[in-house]
């Protein structure tokens, strides 16, 4: 039961979206967009979040956020996309074998890509495979859509300015099949919470890894990939370099104590790194 | 109509969604309330100011402990309904608000102003136990004791259970091996997937309607009018259709709830329903244990003597733990014959939810320690452990840990079980086989038995009337959980009448007022009580046909029978009266009448149970004991600690199985929540008591592609007293799931797993030496 009252409003452009916001914003109802809707109406319901929030503009609407499918050298994906749709479509597997282990099948119906990798639960796990592939993000605010590189807006989390929502999700063509791993491993059973989500992709340069579960946030890091592409170390060189090297510290919670997730790191990375090649 | 898969007479309305739950209702003006919990586990309130929730819009009245200065439970009454003065739980209710709408209910709740105190918070029966300061009820002795109870406030114990069996000190001597297992399993919940809901209404004549998703009516009538001082003719309960009980809906609590919020309203229709978070931490739990176990046996494996220490985590009140406590000690020893048994089982508060009853009803908790300690001795003794088993296993003319005897009738046999569970398991194709330099295929075993603690006067009741179609309606007091226990009674009337099962109609709700009673829906007893109480009233009925048709057919009574819809000539079938013209007196061709409606009474009492000797738990608790055997085969990944669990097996002496399908159905669908519960299910509270994982998101339950194969197989020992034979089955396929899978598991991984649940990270950390005892 959500006990706060709030308005709905459902634009139909992505222009229409930000004027709503702004005029809402004005207001003082603390508006939020809304997406799949899948973490507001639950958080909503236990008073954990959005408490402020007077207004929710959905933005499922919105053609462009509903657009998938090639555009020149890119493949595009709306922001509104579910991760149950992504998890049929074959044009980037690694995304596809991430998003079929996010949540229940119920949910994935609900959860949308940028309501993944926006929303407040830590593990974003459909971001990964956007970090590894140096994916575009496409942003709508009052000056109209704007792309941006997604390493410039994410640190730890997405840092969009106020206001402002991802319309699509640009990748490069030439990233979509390369070779790759997707690991996941839950405290029990196929779904549930990551105790550590692993990706690698290997392109020409290097392998390349992002991960979630691991800290309190999703990542991928330049250091961490030059001490697993190192040809000269052993594995357990290497294993120990990266604890050392983590962003931060490593989650203990009732998930997963942090001495489990440094177990299951061991055994992920180095499945991992066999089945990718550093050169 | 007896052995036959009749579908479930109330299957269609289900699976179609036009059955109704207590919570399918709505009526205009009807009332909303929600209860205010708390967010800490053991504080005292210094205050409670509702001033600003009163004001809000829709909110019509706010009740507090203060209000209602009354304690409740059904062996020590230890409970307020709503906190005074001090919290004892996380989710504990504190106030009730009475609103408009369920939304302005909850809102208003946001705004009732609690402070607190914060007490030191006894996490575990072992703090308990070592009396920490405060304790948890510091005026635990001036508590009315319902049943008698054995209560020592300075270790926060509401009970201690004795048995003394034989003579210990011979069965330590007479024992060349003794093993010293500790196991332990955290409170856990039922989970059912409706969640408790009730809704109360004290209409213009003083009659309080209350309608609840309960299994357990008559306590519910009966609590409120001991605690509110009613007649018990002013207090109707009805119940429809369960969404699950599990022994969860059997304690009476949101009712007593609903009653002081309808009446705070003049008596409008209030309804309370538990969101899935309150339902998790409001209201009562699944039993968390600790226990010790001490097993000696002779070299060649014959159990000399057995010394168990239950520590039952009954949480912050009492309520059905006590019971639970006493159960567990007198079957302590599972079903095996041990000579000299000592067990001391005590019920320790701490600041947990309250418990209540949970399918197997100490069983299973006492199952996981009796079998994880026999196949230790296995393993020291190198002993096949089914071996070890079948030469100890219980047979008639043994006794029980109470000295009970066990009979032809009473008890099946545990070694034709054990046998053929050891054929399924293709236990000599081995134990343990390595598929691969990490994946290890394992079994395990255990056995199971369960009786009822009843009260040793429970009762239930038939009523039998009759339509002039000839079609029957059966009314019993015991309610449809999920069971399926209503179409077996229909087909127990059907075969005593000799009809179709399409003519027998059973009143799916239960309604105080006019069902007869039945002790509660719990115990797995639906079929033993009320099944007999059916067939008394089917021969009472036919009694009364008889003779009415004897008036029609001009013979004695003695001359005719019933069948087929009919009374006919024994001898001449020819000459019969329909059973619906029967039914309804008989008139001769004049107009003259004679005979009047038959309604068929039949009536059921628990018989030859005694009370348990308080020092030595000498009496006979049960009136028989269900035994079983079960296997369970796991594969493990021996570098990552995950498994899959392939295979469950059962196989249980269930006497004449009245359908098999629902048999089927009834044990598997216990396996499946004995293995959700063993290997994922248990509270995790933080280091304030506060309990972590109260939604689905974090508390698992097994889903549907994690299921292995089930192989569910009767043995048929006739209990001779129960209806066509049958014996109990309810319960008893979830009692040594937990044992089977850690015994699998702990031959695995190499190293014993004596703690639930069972992740693949507490597997890890045993391989690693580092386990430690729940929290």
């Amino acid at each position: 039961m959500i006990t706060n009252n709030f308005e709905y409003h459902q634009p139909f452009t992505a222009a229409k979206a930000i004027e709503l916001f702004q005029q809402l914003d004005k207001e003082g109802k603390s508006p939020v967009y809304f997406n799949g809707g899948t973490e507001i109406i639950t958080m909503l319901r236990i008073n954990a979040f959005y408490n402020n929030t007077q207004a929710v503009i959905n933005i499922r609407n919105i053609p462009e956020c509903n657009a998938i499918g090639f555009q020149g050298d890119h493949f595009i994906i709306g922001g509104s996309i579910t991760l149950a749709h992504l998890e049929e479509r074959e044009e980037f597997p690694l995304l596809r074998k991430n998003c079929g282990r996010i949540a229940d099948h119920t949910s994935r119906e609900k959860i949308t890509i940028a309501g993944n990798i926006c929303g407040s639960i830590m593990y974003k796990e459909a971001i990964l495979p956007l970090l590894l592939t140096d994916a575009t993000l496409l942003i709508m605010s009052e000056l109209g859509i704007r792309e941006v590189p997604i390493h410039e807006i994410f640190d730890n989390k997405i840092n969009l300015d106020h206001g402002t929502f991802i319309v699509q999700i640009a990748i490069k063509k030439s990233y979509l099949n390369l070779q790759f791993v997707s690991k996941k491993i839950t405290k029990i059973g196929r779904i549930g919470y990551p105790v550590l989500t692993v990706n690698g992709l290997q392109t020409e340069e290097k392998v390349r890894f992002a991960f979630s579960g691991l800290c309190a946030f999703p990542f991928r890091s330049y250091a961490i990939e030059k001490i697993l592409n190192s040809v000269a170390d052993s594995f357990e060189e290497k294993l120990s370099a990266v604890i050392k090297a983590l962003p931060a510290p490593i989650l203990d919670d009732a998930h997963g104590s942090s001495a489990y997730r440094e177990f299951v790191l061991r055994y992920l990375l180095e499945e991992s790194l066999t089945k990718l090649k550093v050169r | 109509m007896i052995g036959k898969s009749v579908p479930r007479k109330e299957s269609e309305n289900k699976v179609t969604g036009t059955a109704k739950y207590t919570d399918d209702f709505t009526t205009a003006g009807l009332l909303y309330a929600k209860i205010l919990t708390s967010p800490h586990a053991h504080a005292n309130i210094t205050s409670i100011d509702s001033t600003k929730a009163e004001k809000l819009p829709g909110v019509r009245t706010i009740i507090t402990g203060q209000d209602y200065p009354i304690l409740t439970g059904s062996a020590i009454e230890d409970r307020p309904i709503l906190a005074i003065d001090k919290i004892r739980y996380f989710g504990e209710p504190i106030a009730i608000v009475v609103a408009d709408s369920e939304y302005e209910a909850q809102e208003a709740c946001k705004y009732i102003d609690v402070r607190y105190e914060l007490l030191p918070v006894i996490h575990t029966v072992h703090e308990a136990l070592a009396g920490i300061k405060p304790f948890i009820h510091e005026n635990l002795l001036q508590y009315y004791q319902v049943k008698k109870m054995a209560p020592n406030p300075k270790q926060n114990t509401a009970n201690h259970i004795k048995i003394r069996k034989g003579n210990i000190d011979k069965g330590r001597k007479l024992s060349e091996v003794t093993v010293n297992v500790d196991v332990s399993l955290p409170p856990s919940d039922h989970a059912a997937m409706e969640t408790r809901s009730v809704r109360a209404e004290i209409v213009a004549n003083g009659q309080v309607h209350i309608h609840s998703s309960s299994q357990a009516p008559f306590a519910i009538k009966q609590n409120i009018c001991k605690y509110f001082m009613l007649n018990e003719s002013d207090v109707i309960v009805h119940c429809p259709l369960v969404g699950g009980g599990f022994g969860g809906k059997a304690a009476v609590q949101l009712e007593l709830l609903a009653y002081v919020a309808s009446k705070a309203v003049g008596g409008r229709l209030v309804s309370l329903t538990n969101t899935r978070e309150d339902d998790f931490v409001t209201s009562p739990v699944h039993i968390g244990m600790s226990a010790n176990v001490k097993l000696g046996a002779t070299k060649t494996g014959k159990f000399k003597m057995c010394e168990i220490k239950f520590l039952f985590d009954a949480g912050a009140y009492v309520d059905e733990s006590s019971d639970i406590t006493t159960t567990a000690a007198t079957n302590c020893t599972g079903p095996y014959n041990i000579d000299h048994v000592w067990c001391d089982s005590l019920c320790v508060y701490t600041n947990h939810t309250y418990a209540t009853s949970f399918r197997g009803y100490g069983h299973g908790e006492l199952t996981f320690a009796i079998e994880r300690a026999i196949d230790t001795l296995a393993n020291k003794l190198q002993i096949d452990s089914i071996e070890l088993r079948k030469l100890n296993a219980i047979k008639t003319g043994d006794t029980t840990p109470t000295q009970a005897p066990l009979t032809k009738s009473n008890i099946g046999n545990t070694l034709k079980c054990i046998q053929r569970v050891k054929e399924l398991i293709d236990w000599k194709q081995g134990e343990i086989i390595h598929l691969s330099d990490r994946i290890v295929r394992a079994k395990g075993i255990s056995c199971l038995w369960k009786t009822s603690l009843s009260p040793t006067d429970a009762t239930s009741g038939a009523i039998i009337t009759f339509n002039q179609d000839g079609s029957i309606n059966l009314h019993v007091g015991l309610v449809e959980i999920g069971q399926g226990t209503k179409t077996v009674l229909a087909q127990i009337l059907a075969e005593s009448m000799k009809v179709d099962i399409s003519k027998i109609h059973v009143k799916m709700e239960v309604d105080t007022s006019v069902s007869p009673n039945h002790w509660k829906t719990v115990a797995s007893t639906g079929i033993y009580m009320v099944g007999n109480a059916v067939l008394d009233a089917a021969e009472n009925a036919k009694k009364q046909l008889k003779v009415t048709a004897s008036y029609a057919l001009r013979c004695s009574p003695d001359q005719l029978e019933v069948g087929n819809s009919q009374i006919y000539v024994k001898h001449d079938p020819k000459r019969f009266i329909n059973l619906g013209t029967a039914a309804f007196g008989y008139k001769y061709s004049n107009g003259n009448a004679i005979g009047g409606e038959v309604i068929g009474q039949g009536s059921f009492i628990m018989h030859h149970l005694t009370e348990i000797d308080s020092h030595t738990g000498k009496g006979i608790g049960g009136p028989e004991w269900t035994v079983g055997a079960q296997a369970v085969e796991v594969e493990l990944d021996r570098k990552t600690f995950s498994y899959k669990i392939k295979k469950a097996i059962s196989v249980i002496d269930a006497g004449k199985i009245l359908n098999p399908k629902a048999a089927r159905g009834q044990v598997t669908g216990a396996m499946s929540m004995g293995l959700s519960w063993a290997s994922r299910e248990g509270f995790i509270y933080d280091d304030n008591g506060k309990v972590e994982n109260n939604q689905f998101r974090t508390y698992k339950t097994f889903i549907f592609d994690e299921q292995p194969e089930y192989i569910v197989e009767f043995i048929s020992t006739p209990q001779l007293d129960a209806p066509y034979g049958a014996r109990p089955l309810g319960e008893h396929g979830i009692i040594g799931m937990p044992a089977a899978l850690a015994n699998s598991l702990s031959k695995a991984a190499g190293v014993s797993l004596n703690q639930l649940p069972l992740f693949p990270e507490t597997i890890w950390k045993h391989a690693r030496g580092e386990a430690i005892d729940y929290k």
